[in-house]
């Protein structure tokens, strides 16, 4: 109703009067005839009079609807669901939020929790009302604002916590457009073990808007009133492929207790080892076991710390460790012993996923070995004969990769071979030499360069090769200067760097960039998954297309996660669960190991004083008498009008427009009759 | 709706509403003229004859079949009988077919009423063995048929009327010199119009025809609503002849307009006695029997 009153729609109701007003007035310009003769005609001023009554009554009256119609339409009229309820500006708002996050399974917190809910609900007013909603890593909606307690109630029991992570300046910030709309004076109801880590990084942040110029009262509910002792393996580190190192975190333990625990490692859920463990005070402490043998591939390896503290489900970690063998890249080069293969050999095998460079003298290859390797790296694709160069073009339409350097053999070349790119004459400095010059642009939505960085430093000298349009230019020193060039050839691809892979031409070996590129390289021709295999909860999975699949996920309880549609398009998968998860991609199975944040295994509470400035600061959020909360204050607020709503709402303005246009199509036929009775007959 | 009868006047085969049904203007002019004579028998004023009266000479244009052979055979001259009623005369049919006698607010145009007019007389001047001729004109002479008493004229003339459309504007200028070039002989002029032009040019042009001793009747053809407009709305009336289109308010059109034409009728009427001509105003809502009355008196004055 208050709508209906404002300035706007009633300016537009207005409108009404114009229908009314033209059907009064009367032109001379309405008929036109044809006559035997003008000469005996005057012309008549052309003049506008009122009449005294209106003509076109039905027109008329549906041009008035037609324009009330538009006006209501505009003041975006709703309808009301007959079971709702009002709620006056007196009404107190109950906003229940339940922390449901990972600390919350230490003990009996939750169920503290739940009984803090309860009490509170069961002391709500007759005419407050209450809405539920628990936080974790963000906020979910449990019940929408309602009068209704056994409901609530009921709803309160079947909360369950989660593994996620809360942090106050998060939740306050998702509630704050959850309850933007609630019509009542809010009292904000927060039921925590209010962690130190769950404190936000800017204070400011835990500080929820002023609704509605409405006073926020906030009421803080700790469910625990100290700080308890916990233990937790904070990290799984394999040295060696033949040693894990376990580091195991302790908080809040007492100066003069000594506990004594075990620390357990399974391999692929099988026990192998066990090692006692003393804990006397806070810190840090590592654990090794030796000797430990992998399986090849991935291994899921999990720590244990037994025997169970008060929060059991921190003492398990879970770690996926690939212990697959260092995979073979063949190297064409025309001196095995050259610096570039040095420099190759070097940079691939201390790359994270680790390979093994085959040398093999271009001259004595058989290209027939290349089907072997899924890509290869050509030192100097000048220096490949005729029917090498044949061999690779079929190689890279079958299916497979190269990385190629265009060393000094190209250099000599007027053509690029397999590529087919010319070759133009180098830029010479002052002194008569090829310029060497920096890099000034990268294209670093690329996947090879996306990871790496320091490129800027790097002087190169290049072959001008000129880049066709097929060609993609990862990196260039200017618009005619490219440094990598991309080049896809039937399935396969090629990567072209214009210089070659040794320091005589550029000092791209020598700098660090140079390793995490040919790491990266390997890993996107080799078409290996770039997936991050420790995982904390509630983060998610980014599963890439490639090949027209992008992949299948199955949870650590075996469900599987994607449809067979959403296995063809690139996905983001929630990992809300802790353990394992199993990733089919197109390159193979992939472990992803998830573990709950290691913040939440601090039981250190949040200072009394903290929780104090933050109460402060809420009511200050509040100007002069509006800060007032009628439910401590006792007093009630004027009234100014008699409720609003706050169930659902439908939405009618729709059909006005349905309306409307009928109305716009029944006038137009009106209209058109009216004119048709007014056309002159001439013989 | 037997108020509404009671009040309508009868039809008669006088009514151009009733002759618009007959789609051959022979058939019409012949149920005009057999029509209107059937109400003469009761005047003993008027009437039709074939009762011998004289010889006279035959002449140029007298049609072959009334000489009289026998006395051709005795005297070797050729003599045509004369009748009662017979005038011996000619009689020339005007109509105009301006884009302004297209004009109609009754179903019939003062075109087609002018059609029913121009053969109702040539029938009758036919049945009196009169020589009927009939040019049709606009800006200039559409059609010309020159006077003929001979057999076959009668439908001669009446397809030459029957076939006139609404055309062009009204000049009085360029028929009437066509028609002293041709005609020579003492005659009656019928002249069918609307007699939208200038009066000036008008008797400019009718003067010469009565110094050369033509007989001048001008039926004066105006539809009702030129006579007696009733509009309740501003009107935007669009000229038939120029297009020229003029936005008239129902003030001027129940009060001034009426007094205009009613000055133009006034004074063509006054400048036709001045040069011994008739003129005869019909409203094509009526009946014929006005204009034919009229043509009768008219024959009737000038013996």
């Amino acid at each position: 109703m208050p709508m209906l009153m404002t300035p706007l729609f009633l300016l537009g109701f207005l409108g009404l009067a114009l229908p009314w007003w033209l059907h009064r007035l009367e032109t001379q310009t309405t008929e036109r005839e044809k006559f035997a003769t003008t000469r005996f005609l005057e012309a008549s001023k052309k003049r506008i009079h009122i009449q005294r009554k209106l003509k076109y009554l039905l027109l008329m009256a549906l041009r008035m609807a037609f324009l009330a119609l538009l006006a209501f339409a505009f003041a975006r009229p709703v309808l009301f669901d007959i079971d709702s309820f009002t709620a006056s500006e007196d009404t107190t708002h109950h906003v229940l939020v339940l922390d449901t996050s990972f600390s919350m399974h230490e003990g009996d917190k939750l169920a503290t929790a739940q009984q803090i809910a309860t009490t509170i609900l069961n002391k709500m007013g007759s005419d407050d009302i209450a809405s539920v909603y628990s936080a974790s890593t963000g906020v979910n909606t449990l019940a929408e604002p309602s009068a209704d307690t056994a409901e609530l109630l009921a709803l309160i029991g079947s909360v369950e916590a989660d593994k996620g992570r809360l942090d106050l300046g998060t939740m306050v910030s998702n509630l704050n457009g959850l309850i933007e709309e609630s019509p009542g004076n809010i009292v904000l109801h927060v039921i925590s073990d209010f962690q130190q880590t769950s404190q936000a990084l800017r204070f400011a942040d835990m500080i929820p808007d002023v609704i509605n110029d409405r006073p926020v009262t906030l009421d803080i509910q700790q469910v625990v009133t100290g700080n308890r002792a916990n233990d937790t393996i904070e990290t799984v580190v394999v040295e060696n492929r033949n040693s894990v190192i376990a580091s195991v975190r302790s908080f809040n333990v007492a100066a003069d207790s000594t506990e004594a625990r075990q620390v357990e490692l399974s391999i692929n859920g099988v026990a192998q080892q066990q090692l006692p463990l003393s804990v006397t005070a806070s810190g840090v402490q590592l654990v090794e076991f030796r000797d430990v043998a992998f399986a090849e591939g991935d291994n899921k390896v999990d720590i244990r710390l037994t025997p169970n503290d008060g929060f059991p489900d921190d003492d398990l970690r879970h770690t996926v460790f690939d212990n697959a063998p260092p995979a073979p890249v063949l190297l064409l080069t025309e001196d095995t012993a050259s610096l570039g293969v040095t420099y190759i050999t070097a940079a691939l095998e201390t790359a994270p996923r680790g390979y093994v460079v085959e040398p093999v003298n271009i001259a004595d290859f058989d290209a027939r070995v290349m089907q072997r390797y899924p890509w290869l790296i050509v030192e100097d694709l000048g220096s490949a004969t005729s029917g090498l160069e044949a061999a690779l073009r079929d190689y890279i339409n079958g299916g497979g990769s190269v990385l190629a350097a265009a060393g000094p053999r190209t250099t000599a070349l007027d053509t690029l071979p397999v590529l087919g790119n010319p070759i133009g004459t180098a830029q010479l400095g002052p002194n008569g030499r090829p310029l060497t010059l920096q890099i000034t642009r990268i294209d670093t939505s690329h996947p090879v360069l996306s990871e790496s960085s320091g490129w800027s430093s790097v002087n190169v000298r290049t072959v001008p090769v000129a880049a066709s349009p097929e060609d993609r230019v990862l990196i260039a020193q200017n618009a005619d200067s490219p440094v990598l060039i991309e080049q896809s050839i039937g399935a396969g691809r090629l990567l072209l760097f214009t210089s070659s892979f040794d320091n005589s031409a550029s000092d791209l070996p020598v700098k660090p960039v140079f390793v995490t590129f040919m790491a990266e390289a390997a890993r996107y021709l080799s078409n290996e998954q770039l997936l991050v295999k420790q995982q904390i909860t509630d983060s998610y999975l980014q599963l890439a297309q490639s090949g027209g699949a992008s992949g299948q996920v199955v949870d650590p309880d075996g469900e599987t996660l994607l449809s067979l549609q959403d296995t063809t398009r690139n996905q983001d998968v929630l990992l809300n669960k802790t353990g394992y998860y199993q990733v089919f991609t197109p390159a193979g199975e992939v472990l992803v190991a998830v573990n709950p944040d290691i913040r939440e295994s601090d039981l250190t509470l949040m200072p009394a004083q903290t929780l104090q400035n933050w109460q402060n600061a809420v009511s200050g959020t509040c100007v002069g008498t509006a800060c007032r909360a009628p439910a401590e204050t006792g007093e009630a607020e004027p009234s100014t009008t008699t409720g609003a709503e706050t169930s659902e709402e439908i939405a009618v303005w729709k059909f006005f427009l349905i309306l409307l246009a009928l109305l716009v199509l029944a006038e137009s036929l009106l209209g058109n009759r009216y004119l048709n009775l007014k056309t002159g007959t001439v013989s | 709706m037997a108020t509404t009868a009671a009040k309508r006047p009868p039809l008669t085969l006088l009514d151009p509403k009733v002759l618009a049904s007959l789609s051959n203007l022979e058939l019409v002019a012949k149920a005009v003229v057999e029509g209107f004579v059937i109400g003469l028998h009761r005047s003993p004023k008027f009437g039709f004859s074939q009762e011998f009266v004289e010889y006279r000479a035959y002449g140029e244009g007298d049609d072959p079949r009334y000489i009289d052979w026998n006395v051709y055979a005795r005297t070797d001259k050729t003599y045509i009988k004369r009748f009662l009623g017979e005038t011996n005369s000619h009689l020339m049919i005007m109509l105009d077919a301006s884009a302004s006698m297209g004009f109609s607010s009754t179903g019939v145009s003062k075109l087609q009423f002018g059609k029913y007019l121009g053969a109702s007389l040539a029938y009758m001047s036919s049945r009196q063995h009169d020589a009927v001729g009939a040019m049709v004109f606009a800006e200039e002479v559409l059609d010309y048929r020159p006077p003929m008493s001979r057999s076959g004229s009668l439908q001669g003339v009446i397809h030459t009327l029957d076939k006139a459309q609404p055309e062009q504007g009204t000049q009085m200028n360029k028929p009437m010199t066509r028609f002293r070039e041709h005609i020579k002989r003492r005659g009656l002029v019928a002249v069918i119009s609307d007699f939208y032009c200038d009066v000036q040019e008008l008797m400019d042009n009718v003067r010469p025809l009565a110094v050369q001793g033509q007989d001048v009747i001008l039926f004066h053809l105006l539809d009702p609503d030129e006579l007696n407009p009733h509009i309740k709305e501003s009107t935007l009336y669009e000229d038939m002849e120029t297009g020229h289109s003029i936005e008239v308010s129902p003030l001027f059109m129940n009060q001034e307009y009426r007094a205009r034409i009613e000055a133009h009728i006034a004074a063509i009427r006054e400048a036709s006695s001045g040069m011994n001509a008739d003129h005869v105003l019909i409203n094509t809502g009526e009946p014929l029997d006005k204009a034919l009355h009229s043509y009768l008196t008219f024959r009737e004055k000038r013996g």
